[in-house]
């Protein structure tokens, strides 16, 4: 395999107990990244999902020490615990390895256009961040996701025209895709990545043909999927290579200004 | 520069994917129910999407034999099976044999199974049955008199039933397919019942949890896990990533993308 180069623009560290991991740890994940070819990651744990920025925030630079720089990382916003969360993210700012930030509407429970969630716009915007958020289609088994479709975020989007967005798992299975490729085609803050179970049928060519090839990120979504999943897809659909290039690295560097 | 070693990467993926040789027990007529975004794969084009990812034969199932009736899925298989490309079969859909359903398809004492069939899959909760040994135990026993697999999606069986059917059949062929959602919640119920019940098998579609595909093999043996896209609802390219870079030897790759399936229709005698 030739010199590392992928960026892995969307994964999770640790154990969640919802699912069975034979290898969830940063020494497996460092392993697999060798093997795939994959120089960084950018990346949020399970902790800081359930309890926002805080104790799980400060593992993870650790996490960036002991990868040698080459797994950076996000701090969630959860809007149930603003207050505390934006305390710890002003402190990780500074910290090595931070590079950005990460809402997750539908499993905090908060819609992306409610108020809330403004102090952590506004903190992207003057701190030139960018935002990674959950974003899915309607689905009928899980009604949370509707706090996450993509038109959700417009208001902070056309609000925060300096904050770059990534639009996580081309907004789902379903019509959130059309709503992914819309805000991308209007905004030039608008991003997506192709992270976790959003297998559909030449999902790659309807985007490369939907939206420019600057706007999407190869992500994995691991633990919860494999990257081997998304990373073959993107290497055997037929594109320009300077596209792959642009999706499985280049994109990334830009969005979250790593790896420099 | 840079654009050349993306090139190289990609040009050795596309080298290693030709050389799987895929057969895909998931190929699928008819229109998909569920996904918004799937549209239905005319039989015209079946070679060509095949042949777009690297899938050189396989098992064609139809949606009809789901969603309307096992009759009318059947029927279209029936009615294609002698225009299907060298190399392709068909997934019968199944019914219990009691009280006794109309033809096409498995039915008691309506003579031998139909040239084509290489397997036949039941869907118990779409279709109002428990898949238990007092309903549908003839069915499996007719089954097994042809040395045909069943196939089955994880999310029309409950996990006890499909313990309590693999034990009382152990010569019965079931392939648990992973749609139509993905297996990853599920998999320490998987993984156990794979450990009791060695006539389980996994098909790959959406068998995409970290790690799945050496931890089968290592547990278990390549032979338990048979290549499935789901196509055209899902992306090919998913499960034939997960083989390509799978840290596991080349012959366990070949077995997994078409090996395994190969030697248990080879052993279909009808």
């Amino acid at each position: 395999m030739s010199t590392p180069r992928i960026i892995d623009a969307h994964l999770h560290l640790d154990p969640n107990s919802k699912f069975y991991t034979p290898e969830p740890q940063l020494k497996h994940l460092l392993k697999l990244m060798d093997r795939l070819s994959i120089r960084h990651a950018v990346c949020t744990d399970h902790l800081s999902m359930y309890e926002g920025a805080g104790e799980g925030l400060r593992n993870l630079k650790s996490v960036y020490e002991e990868s040698g720089g080459r797994v950076y990382y996000l701090g969630v916003y959860h809007p149930g615990r603003a207050a505390a969360c934006m305390k710890t993210i002003e402190e990780a700012v500074l910290w090595p390895g931070f590079a950005g930030l990460k809402i997750h509407p539908s499993f905090h429970g908060i819609s992306a256009d409610a108020p809330v969630y403004d102090p952590v716009w506004k903190f992207a915007s003057e701190h030139d961040l960018a935002i990674l958020t959950h974003s899915w289609s309607v689905s009928d088994y899980n009604p949370a996701q509707t706090l996450s479709t993509p038109g959700k975020f417009e208001r902070y989007i056309d609000k925060y025209r300096n904050v770059r967005l990534v639009l996580a798992h081309a907004g789902g299975r379903g019509n959130g895709r059309h709503e992914v490729i819309r805000l991308i085609n209007q905004y030039e803050n608008v991003y997506t990545d192709i992270a976790g179970d959003i297998f559909c049928y030449r999902l790659i060519e309807s985007l490369t043909g939907s939206i420019s090839p600057d706007k999407i990120l190869f992500g994995s979504d691991f633990p919860w999927l494999d990257p081997r999943a998304n990373l073959a897809r993107v290497m055997l659909t037929d594109m320009d290579n300077s596209s792959r290039e642009k999706i499985l690295r280049e994109n990334a560097l830009k969005v979250y200004k790593i790896g420099k | 520069m840079c654009e050349q070693r993306a090139r190289k990467l990609s040009d050795d993926y596309r080298e290693r994917a030709v050389q799987l040789n895929i057969f895909d027990c998931s190929i699928w007529l008819g229109s998909p129910e569920g996904f918004p975004l799937a549209r239905e794969m005319l039989f015209k084009k079946l070679e060509k999407e095949m042949s777009d990812f690297f899938i050189t034969g396989g098992l064609i199932s139809h949606w009809l034999g789901k969603t309307l009736s096992a009759q009318a899925g059947n029927r279209d298989l029936e009615e294609k099976a002698g225009m299907f490309p060298e190399n392709m079969y068909g997934i019968w859909t199944g019914l219990p044999f009691y009280p006794s359903p109309s033809g096409p398809g498995p039915v008691p004492g309506k003579g031998r199974p139909h040239r084509s069939m290489r397997g036949v899959r039941i869907f118990p909760a779409s279709h109002n049955y428990v898949p238990e040994e007092w309903v549908i135990g003839t069915l499996c026993e007719w089954l097994i008199r042809y040395n045909l697999p069943l196939f089955i999606w994880h999310t029309e069986i409950n996990w006890p039933s499909l313990h309590r059917l693999a034990v009382c059949y152990p010569s019965l062929t079931i392939i648990v397919e992973t749609q139509t959602k993905k297996i990853l919640y599920h998999a320490r119920m998987l993984f156990t019942l794979m450990r009791e019940c060695s006539n389980i098998l996994v098909e790959t579609s959406n068998f995409s949890g970290q790690g799945y595909i050496e931890y089968v093999v290592k547990e278990f043996g390549a032979e338990r896990l048979i290549f499935g896209s789901f196509m055209p609802v899902n992306d090919p390219l998913v499960p034939t990533g997960m083989i390509i870079d799978a840290d596991i030897e080349e012959k366990d790759k070949l077995l997994i993308a078409s090996g395994s399936i190969k030697r248990i229709i080879e052993e279909v005698h009808l």
